[in-house]
This record gives structure tokens, C-alpha cells and sequence, in this order.
């Protein structure tokens, strides 16, 4: 593959650089952190983390704030990335879903419901040229985990990978349809495949998630259990009843524990929960009412924006 | 494959090919007009054509910010006329998206009393504003580059030893030897001028893309507020021309004329 990147000749560096006056001398207001220098498009909004917590930045464990960058600066550079915007507008689209639902049974609000019926189904129109070519990401992201180091993740990534090549094959049918070149297709069968497919990709997520966590909370007993020798023994005085109810509660706070030291699994497993709701609704096995779809949509986008936003909170494949 | 992940990423690459894809089905429904197709099929020509459209005035939105933010940029450009130039050009691109924004709710019914004629001419208008303050700017910057090779070349000729009197490729009104030339003279003035333009776009691939790009998009605005009707075809073909070359730009981010 020929690389795109030729150094310019330096005719034409003289061309592109000679124009720009230095940035005005910036006094150092004492107290103040000085503004860190303009980035490159394409640059991350935060900057690299230490290797031990790769998920956290230098600022976050410090307690410091994060860097001043433009309110402006970062959202131009949230939208030039496609996943950004195309997260934006999911949230719109579910926004929309759940506020129609909320207020449908209200007298008087016929015509905003409408406007928002029309709003959300032109912003699901248009998020399809987002998805369009996403079977190549698909791919990719396919050949990459097959390199994962453990088995089970390994096995559940490359499976839940494959049924995302899958979805997107039928999206990309679903949108030749909708847009009239090829009327013979039959939409509700693609449409069936289509929600099968996600929903299989999504629940191999999931347990590759729940598998994590499996992981994280062995790790957390086993912390637990070596900081418990060095200290003195409780004198065993309790039921068996009670017993069970420690179980429950020693159980949920070691969840607690383990997810909130690990912020990039609590994201991605949130949010493969929120989205699965969708296509366990369209394929009959679990009908909810639109609020909660709408609902667990918007928290699954806010969680994806989290994740454009800020790359470190990605859950990384080992 | 890892190239497209790379280039998709970005929403304006996404946009750019929405747009080449556009102008194409628009060249590709007038071919098929002239050549007397079925009627289904430019009809599904045309369909698909405005679903591009009104998928990528959605893509856009947003865009007005990003041109704001280019426009503050620029206001710290050293060179007056550039500075001029860049600024209000981007301001009035701004002014465009923020009108295709009103077209977008219009068409998608959220505000279904909008004028659609009156905020399209708008459109364009400002568009048309934007295009002529950046062919202004690439006519500055090739004149400052074919003042720097005529002197270039002066030099060089001083340098070797005599040469010609005043140089024959100055930019003067004339050398002093040359008594009341006339017409041939003019002539090979126009020819060498020509000349030094050809010389000089060749040794700057990021301005002919530029000059040549905006060329082909003026032709957009100027047959839509009715200025100079070149037909469906012309316009087609010229909107897909430029979509290629920012497409271009995009894969090759050094063809991109900075700032």
C-alpha cells in the first residue's frame, strides 16, 4: 500500500509557512496553568495517561483540572471524527423517542410529538450514510481480535465481530432499499436478519464483558484476602442467615469495587446492555415500550460519546 | 482496507464522497436524459440524488462552528490581503452552512414554513461570496510567486554575466531597448507570461488544486442564482470534478494550500 504521507518539497513549505505572526507573548498570571499549545487535527481531546492506569490521565490522578482547551476547539474536534458526530446523533434520535414518549398521553402536545417524530426519522435517515462502508471496519476489527492473548475473549470478540460484518452487510441492503435501487428487496426480512445479527454480536460482548469482570473481581478477592491476613481476625460471633445476606452484599460491593476502578469496562458493559434492549425488543423477545428503548439508547450513546471523546476510556483488547 | 477505516473516520471525507456521488448521479441523469433512458430509471436516478442531498445537508450540520473557528484562526495571518481574503471567505462560509442548516429543518419538516426558494438563493449567494474570495486569494498568492521567479530570473541573468538588458521575463512595461514594439511584442509579453503561470502552478501542486477546484465550483452558485445557466451537465461534471480534488486533499493532506 503506497504511503500517502510524501514530505513536501520545501518550495512549497515556504509557500504554507511564511504567513503566520507569532502567537502574542502570554503572561504568566501566578496561579495560573499555562494554555497548553494548539494541536494537530486528529489529536486526541486528552492527553496520553501513565502506563500503569493507561485509562486515567496524568491530570485526573493528580486531582488536577483537566487542560484548558476551547469549549469550540473540542467539540470541532469531536465532530471532524465520524464516530463523534454519528454518536451525537444517536443521542438526538433517542432523545427524541423518549421525550414522544413522555409526552404522546399529554393533551395539546400533538404538534410538538410530531415535530419530534420527524425529527427522529430524518436523523435515522441520515445516520445511515454514517454506517455505510462500516462492513470494512467490521472486517478489520475481525482479523484484529483473533490476536487477542485469552481464549474466551479471543473466541467471544471474533464471534461478536463477525455478526457485526454480518449487520452491517444487511444494513447496507436495508439502505439500497430505502433509497429506491432495488425495490424488490424484501425489508422486513433484512430487517429480522439485520436485529438478529446485532443483537448476537451484542450478548458475545456481554459475556466477554462478564468475563472481565469475573477477572477483575478474582483479582479484588485476592487483594482482599492478602491485606485480611496482616490484620487481626473478627471474633466469630454471626448466623447462618445472616450469612447469606453477607454473601449478597460482599458479592455487589466487590462488583462495585471492581467496576469503578475500571471505568472502560463499566462504559463498554453499560452500554452493551443499554443497546441490546433495542433488538431484544424488535425481535419479540423482550417487548418494552419505547421510553425505555429511547432511555437505554441515550445513556448507550452518551457512553459512546464518553468514549470518542476520551480514548483511554475504551475498553483495549489484551 | 486499513486506508479506508483511516480515511472514513473522518466526517468530511464521508461528506466529499456523499457530494462526488451526487454530482455524478446529477451528470449521470442528464446523460441518460440527452440518451433517451427509461423513465424509471432516471427517476430512480433522481430519487437517489435527493436523498444524497438532504443526507448530506445532515452530515453538514455543525460546520458552521468549524468555519467560525477557521475564520478566528486566520485574523492571525501577517499578510494584510490574505488575512482579508481567508476571513471573509470563511465567514461567509459560515453564513452558508448556518443557511443550509434553515434548508435541512425545512425539508425535514421541523420548521415546514420556511422558504425554501428564498433560503436556497441565500445559499448560494453566500456561497458564491466565499468561492470569489478564494480564487481573489489564489490570484494574490500566484501573483507574489510570479513576482519572486521574475526576480529570481532577473537575478539570475544579472548573475550571469550581462545577458539581456533589463531581462526579458521582468514585469515591466517594456525593456528600454525595444522601441514602440507593438502587437508581436504584446504578444510574446502574454506568451511568456503565460508561460511563467504554467511554470509556476506545475511547481505548486497545492495552489493548482486549489485555483482549478474552486474554478470548477464557481460554475455551482453562478448557474443556480441564474447568472450564467451552463446546464444540468456542465454543472454536474464540474461539481464532481471538485469533489475529487478535496477528496484528493483529504487522502494527501500535504496537497492542501496552507493556511
Amino acid at each position: 500500500m503506497p504511503s500517502f504521507r510524501s514530505p513536501a518539497p520545501a518550495a512549497w513549505r515556504r509557500l504554507s509557512n511564511r504567513h503566520f505572526r507569532p502567537p502574542p507573548e502570554v503572561r504568566e498570571v501566578p496561579g495560573r496553568k499555562a494554555r497548553p499549545p494548539p494541536r494537530g487535527r486528529g489529536d486526541s481531546i486528552c492527553p496520553a495517561g501513565d502506563p500503569a492506569t493507561p485509562w486515567r490521565t496524568r491530570d485526573c490522578a493528580a486531582g488536577g483540572t483537566w487542560p484548558r482547551l476551547g469549549v469550540m476547539d473540542a467539540f470541532i474536534r469531536f465532530t471532524n471524527q465520524t464516530q463523534g458526530r454519528d454518536r451525537l446523533f444517536r443521542a438526538t434520535q433517542y432523545t427524541c423517542m423518549l421525550l414522544r414518549y413522555l409526552l404522546e398521553p399529554k393533551a395539546g402536545k400533538e404538534n410538538v410529538v410530531m415535530k419530534l417524530k420527524k425529527l427522529e426519522s430524518s436523523v435515522s435517515t441520515g445516520r445511515k450514510w454514517f454506517r455505510l462502508g462500516n462492513v470494512v471496519h467490521a472486517i478489520q476489527a475481525t482479523q484484529q481480535s483473533i490476536h487477542a492473548t485469552a481464549l474466551v475473549p479471543r473466541l467471544c470478540l471474533t464471534l461478536a465481530n463477525l455478526n457485526r460484518v454480518v449487520y452491517f452487510i444487511c444494513d447496507t441492503i436495508l439502505w439500497v432499499r430505502s433509497v429506491g435501487l432495488a425495490s424488490h428487496v424484501n425489508k422486513e426480512k433484512w430487517r429480522m436478519w439485520a436485529a438478529r445479527h446485532y443483537c448476537c454480536s451484542l450478548l458475545l460482548s456481554l459475556a466477554r464483558d462478564l468475563y472481565e469482570i469475573s477477572l477483575q473481581m478474582k483479582q479484588a478477592t485476592r487483594d482482599g484476602a492478602e491485606r485480611e491476613k496482616s490484620l487481626p481476625q473478627d471474633p466469630p460471633g454471626y448466623s447462618v442467615a445472616d450469612e447469606e445476606t453477607e454473601w449478597l452484599q460482599s458479592f455487589l460491593l466487590l462488583l462495585f469495587r471492581s467496576l469503578r476502578k475500571h471505568p472502560p469496562l463499566l462504559l463498554d458493559t453499560v452500554k452493551n446492555f443499554c443497546d441490546i434492549l433495542n433488538p431484544l425488543d424488535q425481535l419479540g423477545i423482550y417487548k418494552s415500550n419505547p421510553g425505555i428503548i429511547g432511555l437505554g439508547g441515550l445513556v448507550s450513546s452518551l457512553a459512546g460519546i464518553i468514549i470518542v471523546a476520551y480514548p483511554h476510556m475504551k475498553l483495549k483488547m489484551q | 482496507m486499513d486506508a479506508w477505516v483511516r480515511f472514513s473516520a473522518q466526517s468530511q471525507a464521508r461528506e466529499r464522497l456523499c457530494r462526488a456521488a451526487q454530482y455524478a448521479c446529477s451528470l449521470l441523469g442528464h446523460a441518460l436524459q440527452k440518451h433517451g433512458a427509461s423513465p424509471e430509471l432516471q427517476k430512480q436516478i433522481r430519487e437517489l440524488e435527493s436523498h444524497l442531498s438532504l443526507g448530506r445537508k445532515l452530515l453538514r450540520l455543525g460546520n458552521s462552528a468549524d468555519a467560525l473557528e477557521s475564520a478566528k484562526r486566520a485574523v492571525h495571518l501577517s499578510d494584510v490581503v490574505l488575512r482579508f481574503c481567508i476571513t471573509v471567505s470563511h465567514l461567509n462560509r459560515a453564513l452558508y452552512f448556518a443557511c443550509d442548516n434553515v434548508l435541512w429543518a425545512g425539508k425535514s419538516g421541523l420548521a415546514p414554513r420556511v422558504d425554501q426558494e428564498k433560503w436556497a438563493q441565500r445559499s448560494f449567494r453566500y456561497y458564491l461570496f466565499s468561492l470569489i474570495m478564494n480564487l481573489s486569494r489564489d490570484a494574490y498568492e500566484i501573483r507574489l510567486l510570479m513576482e519572486q521567479e521574475s526576480s529570481a530570473c532577473s537575478r539570475r541573468l544579472k548573475g550571469s554575466g550581462g545577458g539581456a538588458p533589463g531581462g526579458i521575463e521582468n514585469a515591466g512595461p517594456g525593456g528600454p531597448g525595444t522601441p514602440g514594439g507593438g502587437l508581436p511584442h504584446l504578444a510574446l509579453k502574454l506568451q511568456l507570461r503565460v508561460l511563467l503561470l504554467a511554470r509556476i502552478l506545475r511547481g505548486h501542486p497545492p495552489l493548482l488544486l486549489d485555483v482549478v477546484r474552486n474554478a470548477c465550483d464557481l460554475f455551482i452558485p453562478l448557474d443556480k442564482l441564474g447568472l450564467w445557466r451552463c446546464g444540468p451537465g456542465i454543472v454536474g461534471l464540474c461539481g464532481l470534478v471538485s469533489s475529487i480534488l478535496s477528496i484528493l486533499t483529504l487522502i494527501c493532506p500535504w496537497l492542501r494550500l496552507k493556511p
